[in-house]
């Protein structure tokens, strides 16, 4: 068992147990931990098959900015574990046969993928340099479209991130317009 | 030869994918059932990655679009994270079964 | 291209008109004046003349499919704004930022009706999820509202990581995002699996049964008038989508998935028409009638023929333009239960008989556009050789004509007070001018089909 087979066998247990604590430590702020965990893994695959700038881009992305933020809600909202809501027993059996039975399909139909080997850990494919001639090449037209994604989630966490400034009076009536559709309803 | 072969991967990709739906189906909290589907979306870049490494190794396509997925999933992130904010402001809570006001 | 980026580029400008402009009446203006450039620029490209030549590397093709769904999406859109603009003003205060959100709406379904990679199909369906994620929350003061952003939220990233994984195991198997697979004589397994998370995915998104669950609760929780827009343009477009992706990508292997499709348009008009029998709120009508119609469209996917192509751009054309309008009156009813609309025939002779021709146009009702879609997507399916599915179809038709007329009951035969506030003359003329289109295009619908060949 070369080192490679050893790091890889590490990172994937790792990986799993971690996404398992994600989903089942009561903690909320406990999950973004194990979260955290499971992407610094992740970016160690990434590096093995030779994604270096992915491996970063991850790192930087995930770990760095996504999860501070949420971070920063959990704190915010003041969320612990006397606050986590628990689910039915009977439900997270149904979850977990859902997911265990997509699990066996999913394997059964990948075990029948040919068994591809290849030289991990080699190639400079992967490198800024290769990345950036081809994204700015054949893959400019996505790059632009997805700005327009950006724009929107900007305008939109704009609009419903601010505050409305409450009319008393409005609010009054939409209350009692509400509850008349309710009765109505 | 150091090599593992690629159903091994695709394996820890596919583990990774179940896991975040179990979270999805039976977590409550809202930030969690985020995080499931943040673990989601990591599980498919894996398998992009592998495939690209392993079948294509001359070109670069799984990797351009593990990085759309990236910038993708930090909007969407950005977008539920107010969205979110907007409910904990109504009803004080993040509990995904507090939201009863369309069940009739 | 040019709708492209015209759509993205209004986008921009009504961002910026919310702090240029002070005025609600000049942005509404602008808005409407940008629509148009955007159609104008659209009908050029139509004809043939591009304003800008971009190589995209083969990722989107703008044939004449795609171009003139744009137009007939972009042409709904304007009757939209025409219709409801107003009543977008009583959701919050970012008045012009919805209609930036609604513009790139519009670009988001350029880029999925004319995708030629996964990767834009990917893209595509995300601008067309988030803005209207945000546009179902807009209404912040009301929890149902807050409530449907949420659930659309969840399901619709959760069906976005089912089509991810899809497009990395066709990834896997074919190596390329680029549509048109050519498979040997044995299809390989992994290709299989991604095409039934896709076939999940955008059933997903299009709200085809068993997937729909989360569609009469966002449809009822979200604001009226992006209800309107929500069930139809932006349906429409992921039909168009799912269509592209299943005659382009799967063209080829279509014995693998024609049953599944059948079955899936089939479930869909049985719990869409027969939930939508049960309903109390009309709101919640339009929402399962919109499922049954979803299953309607299906049946295009099912036989993939030209009819069938021409048929869904008829049938997006007559259930969007019938739907708006319905909408259009419903925003500004005061009580949206069927009860609401009784006695509305004797205060509104005129909006009444306008609603009932578009009513008649959804049941499908000879002499409007409605019949002639149901029409072409029962002869496609018909010809693609399955009988039964169709006669099934007729028979759900069939019910679907007893929620329908439940509502030209209680307008006509029940006494009430139905109010309705705010209707100008402009208003009702616009309607008028839709049911013209409606029953015109039930008339001769070769003034829209033959844009796909001439």
């Amino acid at each position: 068992m070369g080192i490679t087979q050893i790091l890889f066998w590490i990172l994937a247990i790792t990986a799993i147990f971690s996404a398992l604590m994600v989903v089942i430590s009561k903690n909320p702020v406990y999950s973004v931990l194990w979260l955290i965990v499971t992407f610094f893994t992740i970016s160690g695959h990434y590096i093995l098959l030779n994604a270096q700038f992915l491996a970063v881009v991850n790192i930087i992305v995930y770990a760095g900015a996504i999860m501070v933020l949420f971070l920063f809600v959990i704190m915010l909202m003041n969320l612990n574990k006397e606050t986590e809501p628990q689910k039915s027993k009977w439900l997270k059996l149904a979850g977990a046969v859902a997911g265990g039975c997509l699990l066996l399909v999913l394997v059964a139909g990948l075990r029948h993928t040919e068994k591809q080997m290849t030289e991990m850990v080699t190639g400079d494919i992967g490198l800024i340099q290769n990345l950036g001639k081809v994204l700015f090449k054949d893959y400019v037209v996505p790059f632009e479209i997805s700005s327009i994604l950006f724009l929107s989630a900007m305008v939109g966490a704009v609009v419903l991130g601010k505050k409305e400034p409450r009319i008393p009076v409005e609010t009054e009536m939409r209350k009692v317009e509400e509850t008349q559709q309710a009765i109505n309803i | 030869m150091e090599t593992v072969p690629l159903t091994h991967i695709l394996f820890v990709s596919t583990a990774l994918f179940c896991i975040g739906m179990y979270g999805l189906f039976t977590r409550r909290n809202l930030i969690t059932m985020l995080m499931a589907i943040e673990l989601i979306l990591n599980s498919v870049n894996i398998n992009f990655v592998a495939f690209n490494k392993y079948l294509y190794p001359y070109k670069l396509d799984g990797i351009f679009f593990v990085i759309f997925i990236i910038t993708i999933a930090a909007a969407e992130a950005a977008v539920a994270i107010a969205i979110i904010i907007n409910q904990y402001r109504t009803h004080q809570s993040i509990d995904v079964e507090d939201a009863t006001e369309l069940k009739f | 291209m040019n709708a492209l980026i015209f759509s993205a580029v209004s986008g921009v400008i009504m961002m910026f008109s919310s702090f240029l402009l002070n005025n609600k009446n000049s942005v509404r203006v602008l808005a409407h004046v940008l629509l148009l450039a955007t159609i104008i620029a659209n009908i050029f490209e139509l004809r043939g003349i591009s304003f800008f030549h971009i190589d995209t590397r083969g990722m989107l093709e703008f044939d004449r499919f795609a171009l003139l769904f744009t137009l007939v999406a972009n042409v709904c859109t304007f009757a939209f704004f025409l219709l409801s603009s107003r009543d977008l003003e009583k959701i919050g205060n970012h008045y012009s930022d919805y209609f930036s959100l609604l513009f790139f709406i519009l670009a988001g379904i350029v880029v999925s009706s004319s995708f030629k990679s996964l990767l834009m199909l990917f893209l595509g369906i995300e601008i067309l999820s988030i803005p209207l994620y945000i546009l179902t929350g807009s209404d912040k003061r009301n929890l149902k509202s807050n409530e449907a952003s949420l659930k659309y939220f969840l399901m619709g990233s959760f069906s976005t990581g089912l089509m991810l994984m899809g497009i990395a195991l066709i990834y896997g198997a074919t190596g390329t995002f680029q549509t048109g697979i050519t498979v040997a004589e044995k299809v390989p397994v992994l290709l299989i699996t991604g095409m039934m998370l896709l076939l999940f995915s955008m059933s997903f998104k299009v709200s085809a049964a068993p997937f729909h669950f989360w569609t009469p609760d966002v449809y009822d929780g979200a604001p009226t008038v992006v209800t309107s827009f929500m069930a139809t343009v932006v349906k429409a477009a992921g039909f168009i989508a799912f269509m592209r992706l299943f005659a382009e990508e799967f063209g080829s292997i279509r014995p693998e998935w024609k049953l599944l499709v059948g079955i899936v348009a089939a479930v869909t008009l049985f719990i869409g028409n027969i939930t939508a029998v049960f309903q109390q709120s009309v709101k919640r009508m339009l929402a399962y009638s919109s499922i049954s119609q979803a299953g309607f469209m299906m049946l295009a996917i099912y036989s993939l023929s030209n009819d069938a192509k021409e048929g869904l751009i008829l049938y997006a054309a007559a259930y969007s333009l019938a739907t708006i309008g319905i909408f259009a009156v419903l925003v500004r009813m005061k009580d949206y239960t069927f009860e609401g609309f009784n006695g509305f025939a004797k205060q509104q002779p005129f909006l009444a008989g306008i609603l009932v021709v578009f009513l008649l146009s959804l049941a499908g009702i000879p002499l409007t556009a409605g019949f002639l879609s149901k029409f072409y997507m029962l002869k496609a399916t018909i010809d693609g050789g399955s009988l039964a599915l169709a006669i099934f179809a007729v028979l759900m038709a069939a019910v679907s004509v007893y929620y329908y007329f439940r509502l030209i009951q209680s307008m006509y035969f029940k006494t009430g007070n139905a109010t309705i506030s705010g209707t100008t003359t402009g208003f009702k003329y616009t309607l008028a001018a839709l049911a013209g289109i409606t029953i015109l295009l039930g008339i001769f619908p070769n003034l829209l089909t033959n844009w796909l060949y001439f």
